[in-house]
């Protein structure tokens, strides 16, 4: 962004802070909407069950919200710039495959090797998408193709050995600290969050998402190189996707191909929820946390009201399309 | 598709013809792939006859009508991840109340559930169109809605439908036979019903409209709020179709069919068809043999001894190639303009 000439930052420094404070406004109130909505959520369900008012009750909610938050920083990050990854959730699975299979080699290596796989997949993604202008819709679902062929081929074959994950990944997906009462995987959490929010709010990088999302070829225009952004937000939507499958496989002990498929669609819905718009330019990860925690409250809330998979799937769905529309009423108001 | 005013006839003979190339082109193009993989396939096995033919067609029906469902949304602007959702709820609502009954009542009941399904996928295309929310969000929410309908519809698998009902949908009674043709019928009639409908009538031809620039078309007097909920209804019937083939392949009605898989198909296929995913560009005449294809892979690659995972990493890399010939081509079309 250095090298753009001094003359047009001039111009545009004028109407920018109005359109700023303008754009923050907008970007705040819902999120504002969205902390109430949780807490009515949290009431809602201490209302069905009071035990659920507890350290153990909300570390449920939490324990879902996790997995859901850590997938959706990568559908944030890539929905910035108007993309998407629908393969994220068979990255996850692929990630959690490896490190399992690996950890008889030393668990920092099985890490380190569960994490390249992300690399590799989302670096793919974004040279489809970047250089080759696949449509990220189609690029991400046929990867998520691929590595649902290349692994079940190679669970017989190269990664014949180990499905259980180390003790040390099951302390960290499953276990908690501080008396029992803070999953360490909260932890892990935290630490991508912080560096998501600073990587979109303070870093070039993440204007640079925000650009290509809002005007590819504004952005391209000025000196943006798009399609070495693009491979950098795909590779990491990769790795974050590994950082969930690890975690959602230390959590559950071993793993399978059909570890962490289930969460694709949630991760979507977290984002969405929390306001980052599917087209690309808008949205905040404070946003999509909220919205993880709203799908983890309303599990736990849907469990308790003794809801089968039917009920709770219709509410699912009717709460996506309530949540965004009055997200979208809102935003619309201002 | 603007209007040039030419001189010569012979130029506007050569004009015609290139204008024909650039609409037709690719139609053509998957329809003459789709020719020599059968006649590949042919020569792959041992015997090509009408079982084999019979089977191939009759799996991908249901292929061809979620394509078909997804062409018209994706025509007309918008993306509807629901489709998938739409076969599984129709295919046990049909397994659940056409069991045992006999042919009239299963056609009626059939007529119902394409009747419910409009109406059902219509209104998510209002609230699409009232609410201003995109597609793709509430789409993810109708997946799941209905997803759950299907499981309180029919907890578990089961269910069932009557012999001449299957026959329509695979030529046999009981799912399995060598006579293609019913087959090929039951998806002609819609599909060439749904084609002169997008073509040649004013409310197809506004999904074109709508779908290339909703706002140009608002101002020219196309109603866009209806016309969502249109075409949003057209692919509940085709959704509702997919649903009535797959029940008669297998039988029975299962509610935990993954939808959602079912979905991103319908998308491949649609695109491979040549339906450009920002709207406004396609017909679903070429979605008939991508859809098709897409199906046919996976008894080209078995035949050719390929491991079924293997065939599953060369479907995706195809895919991609394909995106990135057409891109290719989409790009130098620009670059010409």
């Amino acid at each position: 962004m250095s090298d753009t000439p001094t003359v047009l930052a001039g111009q545009a420094a004028d109407p920018t802070p109005k359109k700023l404070s303008l754009a923050r406004r907008l970007a705040t109130r819902p999120q504002i909407a969205l902390l109430g909505v949780l807490m009515l959520l949290i009431l809602a369900t201490g209302i069905v069950e009071p035990a659920y008012l507890s350290v153990a009750g909300l570390r449920n909610s939490l324990i879902w919200a996790i997995p859901i938050g850590i997938l959706a920083a990568g559908q944030t990050i890539l929905m910035l710039t108007g993309g998407i990854d629908l393969s994220i959730a068979m990255i996850a699975t692929a990630s959690a495959y490896v490190t399992a299979n690996q950890s008889v080699n030393g668990t920092v290596f099985a890490i380190v090797a569960g994490l390249a796989v992300g690399f590799i997949a989302g670096s793919a993604n974004g040279i489809g998408v970047g250089v080759f202008r696949v449509n990220p819709l189609i690029m991400t679902m046929a990867m998520a193709g691929i590595l649902l062929g290349l692994f079940s081929g190679w669970a017989t074959t190269i990664f014949a050995g180990s499905t259980q994950m180390s003790d040390f990944m099951r302390t960290l997906g499953g276990r908690n600290f501080f008396g029992g009462r803070i999953p360490w995987a909260a932890l892990v959490w935290a630490v991508v969050a912080v560096g998501i929010i600073f990587l979109l709010r303070k870093t070039g990088f993440g204007r640079n998402l925000y650009a290509i999302g809002d005007n590819a070829v504004a952005a391209r225009l000025s000196g943006i190189r798009v399609w070495q952004v693009l491979i950098a937000a795909y590779a990491m939507s990769g790795v974050l996707g590994s950082v969930a499958g690890l975690l959602v496989g230390g959590r559950v002990g071993a793993v399978d191909l059909q570890l962490v498929g289930f969460l694709l669609l949630p991760s979507v819905a977290a984002a969405v929820i929390g306001g980052t718009s599917i087209f690309g330019g808008v949205g905040t990860y404070t946003g999509t946390i909220l919205g993880a925690l709203i799908l983890g409250v309303l599990q736990s809330l849907l469990t308790f009201l003794g809801a089968g998979q039917a009920v709770q799937q219709v509410l699912y769905g009717s709460i996506i399309i309530g949540l965004s529309w009055m997200y979208s009423r809102l935003s619309a108001a201002q | 598709m603007t209007t040039v005013s030419s001189t010569t006839e012979a130029d506007t003979r050569s004009l015609m013809w290139r204008r024909w190339v650039q609409r037709h082109g690719w139609t053509v193009g998957i329809w003459l792939i789709l020719l020599v993989l059968v006649v590949w396939y042919s020569t792959l096995i041992p015997r090509f006859g009408g079982f084999q033919a019979s089977t191939i067609i009759a799996g991908g029906t249901a292929w061809v009508f979620l394509g078909v469902a997804q062409a018209v949304v994706v025509i007309s602007g918008g993306l509807d991840l629901g489709v998938g959702g739409m076969l599984v709820l129709s295919s046990v609502t049909a397994a659940r109340f056409m069991d045992g009954q006999p042919i009239g009542v299963v056609i009626l009941i059939g007529f119902t559930i394409m009747v419910a399904a409009a109406i059902l996928n219509g209104f998510v295309g209002w609230i699409i169109a009232v609410s201003k929310i995109p597609d793709i969000v509430v789409t993810l929410g109708s997946l799941f809605i209905y997803q759950g309908l299907a499981l309180m519809v029919l907890p578990k698998v089961g269910g069932g439908t009557s012999e001449t009902f299957r026959w329509l949908f695979t030529g046999s009674g009981t799912g399995i036979g060598s006579n293609p043709w019913p087959t090929v019928v039951i998806i002609f009639i819609p599909v060439v019903i749904v084609a002169w409908w997008l073509g040649k009538t004013k409310s197809g031809l506004s999904l074109y409209a709508v779908g290339s620039d909703t706002t140009a078309a608002y101002l020219s007097g196309v109603r866009d709020v209806r016309t969502k909920i249109i075409a949003f209804a057209v692919a509940g019937v085709f959704g509702a179709l997919a649903g009535f083939s797959s029940v008669s392949i297998s039988g029975v009605g299962n509610p935990t069919t993954d939808g959602g898989v079912l979905t991103l198909n319908s998308v491949a296929a649609i695109v491979l068809g040549g339906v450009v995913l920002t709207g406004g560009v396609g017909s679903v005449i070429a979605v008939v043999p991508a859809a098709m294809i897409l199906f046919f892979f996976n008894p080209i690659l078995s035949a050719l001894g390929v491991d079924p995972n293997r065939a599953q990493v060369i479907q995706g890399v195809l895919i991609v190639l394909v995106m990135m010939v057409a891109g290719l081509l989409e790009w130098r079309r620009i670059r010409r303009r």
